[in-house]
């Protein structure tokens, strides 16, 4: 079992209970630390995305709370929210005719005037950013133009540009082919480790979630678990995904036969 | 940087066209005036006192209303087009040219009802347009209220149009009441125009234009960000719902306005967003917005010149000039897929 650490904790989530009108998860206790990777794997349906949402104030719970820095979500001023936590949907619209640059700066939004003035260290840290996740060289292109494995790495650099203690991202890797896959998943391992920022994304990628994250969040049908990936495969946690199947986890390749 | 420079031809040639056009708008009409007697007026005392008196009190002020209310439709077009993300919002979608029609309706049958005349210039002028302004606020102000109580942009949308259409109805029912002189009074009015306003109706037209930009100008920031969607602004801090607000409040003084001194002029607030993107290349609103602005204004004088091309048989209704110009440019972009 893991211990908490009271005062690293960077975000905590007592009891909460999910949903729009129906409570659809209920009694999910967690945190995150500074620098964790954490990835939330669940059934379709279960809320994976409705958790996320939650955590970043787009939706609200039904029960129990949600901390960061000791703070309730709800007390924290909007303003400051955003250097919080950041979100990445899993599905963005893409403007046409907006260049990556104009993109990026959009993140800037506490940061700039009334106007959304770009200031020339503020175009500095855009250029760095695009150079950190590969992108620099297309930095006037039309952001229509980027493939799709471009465009999530943009989206990425979008929430380290907004510079939030936390990002949180659903399913960064659902359209993707494996290498991007593995590329996105890898940058970022690299950016919770080079920049300590908390990374907490969905996905349905198992093997990958075990291999490379600190902690999982599993929703499981009975119980929410929030365990590192080897305590999780000792509990036989991952045999809990699905209900009424005959999918066994094979504890070898890290997947479900 | 490059792209700086491209835009700055842009607006710079942009700016001759819409200076060569306010020439050419001047000089043509029922009486040709050439262009050196044009410049006289201002300079001397030389030229004919009728020559004076139609460019002075009747052509200036159809110009400066022409490149008014092409500004203003554009940008509100921009605004509604980003904030609904629908490449056919107008600003008419919400129904602020309905609620328009709905006042100058009762106004003119209600008018006539008490026998009466609508002819007489300050009660058709003034009353008109105080009463589309007034029935345009109304409309706006359900809308805007109904808009506190909605969470996202296309329920709101769905609203608006509802709305728009029981108003329609409404309006359909008063004309099927209402005499032949008060219904042609209203079918007039909805052609559209830019002539007859005075030079203090410009005056109140231009502060309500100019209120309307700044609230625009001051809304860019959002919508940009709104180009990305509503919950990645939202995270952002975006207040939504204020933005919204600004918004609705933009072009309730910019299309209100213009709708209440000209009538609906249909086509540009869809169109010139269009033109405007496929020139610039850019969907910054920093770019779009005044691009939008300028690219209206021309449309604008060049839909009232054409409108006054038949030189003394009369003027074509503004409407008919700009469903002209608007709907080849609306296929042309659905052919070539412009459309984001």
């Amino acid at each position: 079992m893991l211990e908490e650490n009271r005062y690293s904790s960077i975000l905590k989530l007592n009891n909460v209970s999910l949903g729009y009108d129906k409570i659809i998860y209920q009694n999910i206790s967690a945190y995150a630390n500074p620098g964790e990777m954490i990835a939330i794997i669940g059934a379709n349906g279960k809320g994976k995305s409705t958790l996320l949402k939650t955590i970043c104030k787009i939706i609200k719970r039904h029960t129990g709370e949600i901390l960061i820095l000791d703070k309730t979500i709800e007390s924290i001023n909007s303003s400051i929210f955003p250097t919080l936590i950041s979100y990445v949907p899993s599905q963005n619209p893409r403007p046409k005719n907006l260049s990556l640059f104009d993109m990026m700066a959009t993140s800037l939004y506490n940061k700039t005037n009334w106007l959304g003035k770009i200031t020339a260290d503020q175009k500095s840290i855009i250029i760095d950013t695009l150079t950190k996740v590969g992108l620099s060289q297309y930095i006037n292109r039309d952001c229509t133009t980027l493939s799709d494995g471009e465009f999530q790495r943009a989206t990425i650099a979008r929430s380290l540009i907004q510079d939030s203690k936390i990002i949180t991202l659903d399913e960064p890797t659902a359209f993707l082919d494996i290498a991007n896959k593995i590329i996105i998943t890898k940058l970022l391992k690299e950016i919770s480790i080079t920049h300590n920022k908390t990374i907490i994304f969905s996905t349905h990628d198992i093997a990958q979630a075990i291999k490379l994250c600190d902690k999982i969040w599993l929703m499981g049908y009975d119980h929410f678990y929030n365990d590192t990936p080897s305590s999780l495969i000792e509990k036989g946690a991952f045999d809990k995904l699905f209900k009424d199947s005959n999918l066994k986890f094979d504890k070898e390749i890290l997947n479900y036969i | 940087m490059s792209k700086f420079l491209k835009y700055k031809i842009h607006y710079i040639y942009l700016s001759l066209l819409l200076i060569l056009l306010i020439i050419t708008n001047l000089s043509l009409g029922s009486v040709i005036i050439p262009i050196e007697n044009l410049l006289s007026i201002i300079t001397s005392s030389e030229t004919p006192l009728y020559v004076r008196d139609i460019v002075i009190s009747f052509r200036i002020p159809k110009v400066i209303t022409a490149i008014l209310a092409g500004a203003a439709l554009s940008v509100c077009g921009v605004q509604m087009q980003t904030l609904f993300r629908n490449p056919l919002a107008d600003p008419y979608i919400l129904g602020i040219s309905s609620g328009a029609g709905l006042g100058v309706a009762i106004y003119v049958m209600g008018v006539s009802a008490l026998g009466l005349s609508i002819d007489s210039s300050l009660m058709s002028n003034l009353g008109i347009a105080s009463s589309a302004w007034l029935g345009a606020a109304i409309i706006t102000a359900i809308i805007l209220i109904v808009s506190l109580k909605l969470k996202d942009n296309i329920s709101l949308l769905i609203f608006g149009i509802m709305l728009a259409s029981v108003v329609g109805a409404i309006i359909s029912l008063i004309q099927y009441l209402s005499n032949a002189s008060a219904l042609k009074s209203f079918v007039v009015w909805t052609m559209g125009s830019f002539s007859g306003l005075s030079y203090n109706q410009i005056l109140i037209l231009a502060v309500l234009m100019i209120t309307g930009l700044s609230i625009s100008i001051y809304n860019i920031k959002d919508l940009n960000t709104l180009l990305m969607g509503e919950v990645y602004s939202k995270n952002l801090g975006v207040k939504l719902q204020r933005t919204r607000l600004r918004i609705l409040v933009a072009t309730t003084l910019l299309a209100g306005g213009v709708t209440a001194f000209c009538g609906p002029i249909g086509f540009i607030g869809i169109a010139v967003p269009h033109i405007s993107r496929m020139i610039f290349k850019d969907s910054n609103h920093k770019v779009l917005i005044p691009a939008s602005a300028l690219v209206g204004s021309i449309i604008m004088v060049l839909a009232d010149t054409i409108a006054q091309l038949p030189g003394s048989s009369g003027v074509i209704p503004i409407n008919t000039v700009s469903a002209l110009i608007g709907v080849p440019v609306i296929f042309a972009i659905i052919l070539k897929n412009k459309i984001s």
